[in-house]
């Protein structure tokens, strides 16, 4: 799983019957050097992803990536590959630099 | 698989049913030279690597599948912990 920050929902109309009643997010994920540096910013590239959680925008979440985020909704098969597994309320890093 | 080092932890109260009680650890990809990588992972970990140690994690979610059922999006989990006398010297 990685770290991505809710910066958004998406709403499709047309969409796959699959993904009808599905909440999807924008989530942008968070970067070693950002998330050591408590700012409150993402630096990944931005992506979209399944949430049943009902994150909030602005909040933390891991999400799982591949045919994995398809597991919830098992045995019902859902074209989905990134899927919002849980949400952060505090993650500690220890204070050692990121190798380059 | 990859090698990974643990970084932190993480502590999360909202979480998919299957996954209550699982303890999280964020880790840090290791590649070969030793450096890592730019994204921290969460990982799954039931063995209990400690802070700073060098982990296996496999990306296979069959293994939680195994344990958390068949509707568990669990997918990056710590099969093992690197022996300390092997990374003590070691790039890692």
């Amino acid at each position: 799983m990685r770290l991505g920050i809710v910066r958004g929902s998406v709403t499709l109309s047309p969409a796959v019957p699959e993904l009808l009643g599905l909440t999807l997010v924008v989530l942008e994920p968070v970067t070693m050097a950002n998330l050591r540096a408590k700012n409150g910013l993402g630096g990944g590239k931005s992506m979209i992803a399944v949430d049943a959680l009902g994150a909030a925008k602005g909040q933390m979440v891991a999400f799982t990536e591949g045919s994995e985020a398809a597991n919830p909704f098992w045995p019902k098969r859902v074209p989905i590959d990134a899927y919002c597994t849980l949400i952060v309320d505090t993650v500690t890093t220890s204070s050692q630099t990121i190798a380059k | 698989m990859f090698l990974a080092r643990i970084d932190g932890t993480v502590v999360s109260a909202a979480k998919h049913a299957t996954l209550e009680g699982c303890r999280f650890l964020v880790a840090q990809r290791l590649e070969a030279d030793g450096s890592t990588g730019t994204e921290p992972l969460v990982v799954i970990d039931w063995m209990g690597a400690a802070l700073n140690s060098t982990v296996l994690v496999s990306t296979d979610g069959d293994i939680s599948r195994q344990r958390f059922g068949n509707t568990t999006p669990g997918r990056l989990v710590v099969v093992g912990i690197v022996d300390p006398m092997q990374t003590a010297g070691g790039a890692a």
